[in-house]
């Protein structure tokens, strides 16, 4: 899923300054998984500006609704009256959700609420860990189902680095080496052979260092 | 006419901690309205509904729980401490002070600990003087 946190309510209340009439929107998938932007964050969000502008003596309209993804059109139709009714969109979804009601609602300024902070898991209530990094060329099979581009600081291909120590990163003692644990992990499942084998230099063009990514499915294109 | 300013505190408690927080004798020198909201388990009070409490035009919001180690749902008392301490951090962020928030653990039908709370409360509003959102 994708990982997000809420911006502070002064940045929040300094982008919708200029607007009267603010539709909040949240999105029900990713990011009311990891608090930051459904319906439980958009009412206290929105609970929030109203207390903090009348408290300066200024006055807002909020709406408030959550559609189930903002990244796909089928849903994002459901806020189109809803947007209409308002002079900007507040979106709590993460920066795709964002730019997907952007590009389909031309006039309307679509704000941030959040920011987009990784690819990640819910390891246990209340705690997200970064786990992908979206290099579009998996290569988990080799590395014990470990990731070392998202998970080593260095995205060492060959690791470890000097500085492992003790299992954790020289970057943080808080921090899992990853090297340690995909050693470990191949160990355990007897396939240490594995880092024996000729592994070639990352091609990163498959990443985003190659430039914005599209991915298109003939199959499924009318 | 201007309309005299009477504070108002919003009692959120759970019906474990306190069964009725309305007939709570309460002495104090001026006027002031208590609205107490019962709840089933003290872990049913959200962030929104602390902040609507205050756009409701409370001056504090003050919610009782169960002393620790005694909810009857194992942890609902500790989940409300956690959202209280939330919404008294956006609170301090949006000017409103996290003051005006408290949480208090409560024996059941300990009524004395309860007025002596709320006074406390009370004498924390005179100080700080009304919600400036009100
Ligand atoms: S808009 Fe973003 S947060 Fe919402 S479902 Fe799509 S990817 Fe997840
Ligand atoms: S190897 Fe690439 S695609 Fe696979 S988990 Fe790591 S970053 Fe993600």
């Amino acid at each position: 899923m994708i990982v997000g946190k809420q911006k502070s309510i002064a940045e929040i209340r300094e982008i919708v300054l200029p607007y009267k009439k603010l539709l909040v929107l949240g999105c029900g998938t990713c990011v009311k998984t990891c608090f930051a932007g459904g319906e439980d964050e958009v009412a206290t969000l929105s609970s929030a500006l109203r207390l903090s502008f009348k408290k300066d003596g200024r006055s807002i309209y909020i709406e408030e609704l959550t559609v189930e993804r903002q990244c796909e059109d089928e849903f994002i139709r459901e806020a189109a009256v809803a947007i209409s009714k308002n002079t900007a969109v507040l979106s709590l979804a993460c920066g795709a959700g964002v730019q997907a009601i952007a590009r389909r609602f031309a006039n309307v300024p679509v704000l941030p609420g959040v920011n987009t902070t990784f690819i990640g898991v819910l390891e246990k209530q209340g705690l997200f860990t970064e786990e992908c990094l979206g290099c579009g060329d998996c290569q988990l099979a080799v590395f014990g189902g470990v990731c070392p581009v998202s998970r080593c600081a260095k995205k060492l291909q060959n690791g470890p680095c000097g500085g492992s120590r003790n299992g954790k990163c020289e970057i943080n003692p808080d921090t899992d080496c990853a090297w340690q644990q995909i050693i470990t992990r191949l160990t355990a499942l007897g396939q240490l052979d594995n880092l024996r084998k000729y592994n070639p230099p990352k091609d990163w063009r498959t990443s985003h260092a190659g430039g914005p990514r599209k991915l298109v499915r003939e199959d499924h294109v009318i | 006419m201007i309309k005299k300013y009477k504070p108002q505190i919003t009692l959120f408690h759970c019906i474990n901690a306190f069964d009725n927080c309305a007939s709570l004798p309460v002495s104090t020198g001026g006027a002031f309205e208590l609205k107490p909201v019962k709840m089933a388990c003290s872990s049913m009070v959200k962030d929104v509904f602390l902040l609507r409490a205050f756009e409701a035009g409370a001056d504090a919001v003050a919610v009782f729980v169960c002393p620790e180690g005694q909810c009857r749902y194992v942890e609902g008392n500790i989940r409300a401490k956690k959202r209280v301490n939330f919404v008294k951090n956006l609170l301090d962020e949006i000017g409103l002070s996290g003051r005006r928030l408290s949480l208090h653990n409560v024996e059941c039908g300990d009524t004395e600990n309860a007025v002596r709370i709320l006074q406390q409360v009370l004498s924390d509003i005179n100080d700080m003087g009304p919600s400036p959102a009100k």
